[in-house]
């Protein structure tokens, strides 16, 4: 709806984002923040080496940026096609997974 | 230990790397540059597309095995005896209402958003 580039990926990158799939909320429990992190990365650990993810967490009264969103690291371009193709579209906590590539520099330096 | 591993629930990933969720003119891979708005406002749409095709086509996502699903509350009955409150017509409720939630945020975002054809805002009664 209105955004004719929706469906082109970019060029590929090895950090992948995946939307619409945590809410603030569920991230705020300790209990669920951890097993959230050990779904995801189990799951991705069968498409590549993932070297890192990071998930950020809300914190009362300000606003916490990529809040909401789940970012992987993979070891290579190609693992992170892999987990792309693999893992968009498909559901977690019942919701629809929405992938993109990350700006690698972007994701060291935090800037979600 | 054995009863820790028994005690974490099931993955949180649904059915095998098979199945996807395929909401027409709606691709799940967004492109790189998009800005806040135009995210967020992609996202909403996919949400009310896909609260609006579980209520079209009956899918409701009521877990097959009873076993998860939530506690039934007490039953409300109609005068000729028929169930009210059964567990479809309190997920359509639901699902309606999480819709509901979702229109006036995109119409927060954007104001000349045409919700589905099928939405109908809930009707405030004064008295109940």
């Amino acid at each position: 709806p209105g955004l004719s580039l929706v469906g082109a990926s970019g060029p590929a990158t090895e950090v992948l984002c995946l939307l619409n799939m945590v809410t603030p909320d569920e991230l705020k429990d300790e209990d669920e923040y951890e097993d959230i992190l050990e779904d995801i990365k189990e799951e991705c650990n069968k498409y590549g080496v993932v070297r890192s993810i990071e998930i950020p967490r809300p914190i009362d009264g300000v606003e916490v940026p990529g809040c909401g969103k789940v970012f992987v690291e993979f070891n290579s371009v190609l693992d992170c096609q892999k987990a792309q193709q693999t893992l968009t579209g498909r559901k977690f906590s019942n919701r629809v997974v929405v992938t993109s590539y990350f700006d690698p520099d972007k994701y060291h330096r935090r800037e979600f | 230990d054995d009863d820790d591993k028994k005690k974490k629930k099931r993955s949180r990933w649904g059915g095998s790397e098979h199945e996807k969720i395929f909401i027409p003119g709606m691709p799940t891979i967004l492109p790189p540059n998009l800005d806040k708005n135009q995210e967020q406002a992609y996202l909403l749409q996919l949400q009310i597309e896909e609260v609006s095709r579980k209520l079209r086509s009956g899918d409701l996502g009521i877990p097959a095995n009873p076993e998860e699903r939530s506690p039934s509350p007490e039953p409300i009955y109609s005068s000729d005896g028929k169930r009210l409150n059964t567990r479809e017509f309190r997920t359509r409720r639901r699902l309606e209402e999480e819709r509901h939630a979702l229109v006036l945020k995109m119409q927060g975002i954007n104001p000349e958003f045409k919700p589905p054809l099928d939405y109908k805002p809930p009707v405030i009664r004064v008295s109940d």
